[in-house]
């Protein structure tokens, strides 16, 4: 009974996997090329948008309870969310509450089509285009918002104090076959929670292919005026090379909607 | 169900992409996920475009008094996923289209079946996730049935 949750575990612990220091430059795999939504599978279903282990675990309890088979999925994956919730609320300051849940109706992106920042940016389904431009940089690609950043790794870090932008300013290096992106220089905006982040954000990214192919993030976000702790998210991309991002010009602000749709 | 000409039908519903949907740009202060509504009409435009592909039509009442309605799908990086092209929906051709209703009864709708003339049908990604995640959880529980 506890071998499917062991099965999901094990795929999640490449997730989190750093290699040491000393295997650092040894290996660095190709993360090159065009990532889309992940497989239609359970755990890929769940972490869609992103997920975090609280909601997996109680996903995991759910299925591998033999009272649960007869229940639809959209039951399980929404208990399996509350649990989240409740996690992420866990982890929000006095102050972040004050805000929490942001309602969909205040949402920038909404009414007014103004792009995400990071902190939403990438958790954001669809494609994720990653390109190596030479030794000293990754160009990523979202197809949400065909929204663009660019990581400078170790040798191609600018100078200077880099302005504060939506996406930030982000720094990788390899760790073994794990891509490290710390980013900082965030301008306050909306998390993918939902509620808002300070400027005082400051992200790190892994990312690692697991042994199924699929590209997986272990992001931890850490802002000391909104969050009483990190708080750790993961999300799984596959392998999409027949797909293309196309132009996203066509947004259009809402004539009507209502307040107050979303629960707490 | 029974498909009226022009007419609403609606009845309560969870659906697997609702949530997503809602957590994805904002489903829900426009649309009212619980319920589904029908209409039957012409399409007069299909634009597969992002962030969300729409589509115009034309839906006749027992009157004859034609309304315009708007159909809102996911984006184009959503639909593409199954399979959806530009000419999935062609102009001109009757189709009959279920989705949410907007929580002010506009006519306007949040897609999530189209049934063609020829009985065909269109649907987004959620139900066709929904049949591997299905059998993955048959699968699952085989597996445990068989460790006790």
């Amino acid at each position: 009974m506890r071998d499917h949750a062991l099965v999901i575990s094990l795929a999640l612990a490449l997730m989190t996997c750093i290699p040491s220091s000393s295997e650092a430059q040894s290996s660095r795999p190709n993360l090159d090329g065009m990532w889309s939504d992940p497989p239609a599978t359970v755990l890929g279903t769940f972490c869609a948008d992103a997920c975090t282990d609280a909601g997996i675990d109680r996903l995991n309890a759910l299925l591998d309870n033999p009272a649960n088979d007869a229940r639809p999925f959209d039951d399980l994956q929404a208990e399996a969310k509350t649990r989240e919730r409740e996690y992420l609320r866990s982890s929000l300051t006095d102050s972040a509450l004050k805000t929490y849940p942001l309602d969909p109706a205040d949402d920038p992106g909404f009414l007014r089509c103004e792009p995400w920042g990071l902190a939403r940016q990438m958790f954001a389904r669809h494609q994720l285009e990653i390109h190596q431009r030479g030794n000293d940089r990754l160009e990523l690609r979202y197809g949400e918002w065909d929204a663009r950043r660019t990581v400078y790794m170790d040798a191609g870090k600018p100078s200077g104090i880099q302005p504060p932008s939506a996406m930030g300013h982000s720094v990788g290096r390899w760790e073994g076959d794990t891509l490290v992106i710390e980013t900082s220089g965030i301008v306050a905006n909306i998390a993918w929670w939902p509620t808002r982040h300070s400027d005082q954000l400051r992200v790190i990214e892994r990312y690692s292919r697991a042994s199924d192919g699929t590209l997986q993030l272990t992001a931890t976000l850490a802002d000391p005026l909104t969050l009483r702790e990190p708080v750790v998210v993961k999300k799984i991309w596959r392998w999409a090379p027949e797909q293309k991002i196309t132009a996203y010009k066509d947004c259009e602000r809402p004539t009507e909607f209502k307040r107050g749709t979303r629960q707490p | 169900m029974k498909l009226l000409r022009a007419g609403l039908f609606a009845m309560p519903v969870l659906l697997l992409c609702a949530a997503t949907a809602s957590s994805h740009h904002s489903f829900s202060p426009v649309y009212d996920e619980k319920r589904l509504v029908t209409v039957v009409g012409v399409v007069t435009q299909f634009r597969f475009v992002n962030p969300h592909a729409m589509m115009f039509m034309d839906v006749t009442d027992d009157s004859g008094k034609v309304a315009k309605w708007t159909v809102e799908f996911a984006g184009r990086l959503n639909l593409s996923e199954v399979g959806w092209t530009a000419d999935s929906v062609k102009a001109g051709e009757r189709i009959t289209v279920t989705g949410n209703p907007t929580h002010t009864g506009s006519p306007r709708i949040f897609f999530r079946r189209l049934v063609r003339a020829d009985g065909t049908e269109l649907l987004p990604a959620g139900p066709q996730r929904l049949k591997s995640i299905e059998e993955e959880r048959r699968q699952r529980a085989l597996q445990r049935n068989q460790q006790k």
